[in-house]
């Protein structure tokens, strides 16, 4: 384990099997080429080859097929290749770490994509709630050269919907990075209406590996279904404010338990961050690392977080903070997601309070989803309708004063008379 | 039952809850408790002289009429 200085919180990073196996020889581009050789030149079909039995998807939630979009993007004149590591979640810190710790591994992505394309320019975006990674980052850009291709920097606000393409787009072009609505996909038309590769950072240190160690060695890993690995942040947060996020690299097909600990399989866990679903523990139990297996079931891993609670913790509780600074993190420029997430916050929080506010839940759920320029008011509806439908015996407990809240209150009362006394 | 010729989608950051579209038509408009329009269904050929003018009725130009062929 790995443990790197961060202002907000506890971070560790973890040694993994493919984009974590170096983390020893500190982020420097010669350890980093005397581990991964140097930066491999493909072509676009060998590339379209690598991503396809690769089976790379998406790493910064949406998880579209890589191989799909480098055919979208390769269709129409000069590309353009953007990594996204705007990290706008704050429950996530995988994009950090791998700036922090690896990287050459995502700027070689970056760099064998845009060699592949005949993609000139590679903007990479960080976020300023995050100095250390854009720090990390401007070290490693100054190692490289600008040849073959140019690369440039961006600082997102700090905000949750910075990361969202369109976003990124728009801080790209000089605006406020703020979502815009998209009548064409960046594929086709994105920065200066040329055809945009605009992938998660995770996705292009997933592109360099498959390139770097070729697909054999990459596909050795993971399942048949899904091959190679996928980082995970296992963030845990206290009331306070404070958190630890573990980062860890993990194989395709592994249980849970290979990053919970087993108390934790014990109650229910928010899979896919703040914008994930609730998975309760009887789901737990038998759930591997797959995009798939949770979207079977109804589920989300999103870009790949994981909030475990603690005894200590009721997920009415937990869901009424985190749709509180979800609602605070409205860009406030599409009206139902304006209007409907500080609503829906509210009525959350009357349910913490006691009331039976579930049936205003759902009705507002319906009403911001799918209408606003980026999937916010849709990944917020998306967390508070699984503590409903998912987690249907906990939000009973907490109307009962059956839940640790309860629990809490009962043994705050219990101080409060013990000093008393 | 005629084809389908399209969607309505809003520009969502442009809409400024003016209604003029949930007024011009109410078969596929209605506005939800802020007053933004709520959009259902798919067009047929009848509505599409009527969408066409909520789509140039509205003040901001937030409501556009998607077309199968204009799709990218």
């Amino acid at each position: 384990m790995l443990q790197l200085p961060c202002r907000d919180r506890e971070l560790q990073v973890g040694r993994g099997p493919l984009l974590l196996s170096q983390l020893d020889s500190g982020p420097g581009l010669t350890a980093h080429r005397a581990h991964f050789g140097d930066v491999p030149e493909r072509t676009l079909p060998q590339l379209l080859d690598a991503a396809r039995l690769g089976g790379v998807r998406g790493r910064g939630g949406a998880g579209f097929p890589l191989a799909r979009k480098l055919e979208a993007v390769s269709a129409g004149r000069r590309p353009v290749v953007v990594v996204n590591a705007a990290e706008g979640e704050p429950a996530s810190a995988k994009d950090s770490a791998l700036l922090r710790t690896v990287p050459h591994l995502v700027l070689d992505g970056a760099h064998v994509a845009a060699r592949a394309l005949g993609a000139r320019e590679v903007h990479v975006v960080t976020a300023t709630d995050r100095p250390e990674t854009g720090r990390a980052l401007e070290a490693a850009l100054a190692e490289r050269g600008r040849r073959p291709v140019t690369w440039t920097h961006h600082v997102a606000e700090p905000r949750f919907v910075s990361g969202q393409s369109r976003a990124v787009l728009e801080l790209m072009a000089g605006r406020a990075g703020l979502p815009v609505t998209s009548w064409v996909p960046e594929a086709t038309s994105g920065h200066r209406g040329r055809p945009t590769l605009l992938s998660n950072a995770e996705t292009f240190a997933h592109l360099a590996v498959l390139a770097a160690r070729g697909v054999e060695c990459y596909t050795g890993h993971g399942t048949s279904a899904e091959p190679g690995t996928t980082l995970l942040t296992v963030t845990r947060e206290q009331d306070d404010g404070r958190r630890s996020s573990h980062v860890v690299e993990v194989a395709h097909g592994e249980p849970l338990a290979a990053v919970l600990g087993s108390p934790e399989l014990e109650r229910p866990v928010l899979a896919g961050g703040y914008h994930g679903t609730w998975v309760a523990p009887q789901q737990l139990r038998g759930l591997r690392v797959s995009a798939t297996a949770f979207r079977e079931q109804g589920l989300t891993l999103g870009a790949g977080v994981l909030l475990p609670g603690s005894d200590r913790t009721c997920p009415v509780a937990v869901t009424t903070r985190v749709t509180d600074y979800l609602a605070r993190q409205s860009a406030g420029r599409c009206g139902p997601c304006h209007e409907g997430l500080p609503a829906l916050a509210q009525a959350v929080a009357r349910l913490r309070g006691g009331s039976d506010t579930r049936p205003r839940i759902r009705e507002l759920t319906g009403l911001v989803t799918r209408r606003g320029a980026c999937a916010h008011p849709d990944g917020t509806a998306r967390m508070v309708s699984s503590l409903l439908t998912g987690l249907p015996e906990a939000v009973q407990a907490h109307l009962e004063g059956a839940c640790s809240c309860a629990a809490r209150g009962r043994a705050a009362a219990y101080e409060e008379r013990s000093e008393r006394s | 039952m005629s084809r389908s010729i399209g969607t309505l989608r809003v520009d969502w950051p442009a809409c400024r809850a003016r209604g003029l579209c949930a007024e011009l038509l109410p078969e596929h408009v209605v506005l939800d408790e802020w007053g933004y329009p709520v959009v259902a269904g798919d067009l047929e050929a009848q509505t599409e002289p009527a969408a066409r003018e909520a789509v140039a009725a509205c003040p901001h130009r937030a409501l556009r009429l998607v077309t199968e062929l204009g799709r990218p």
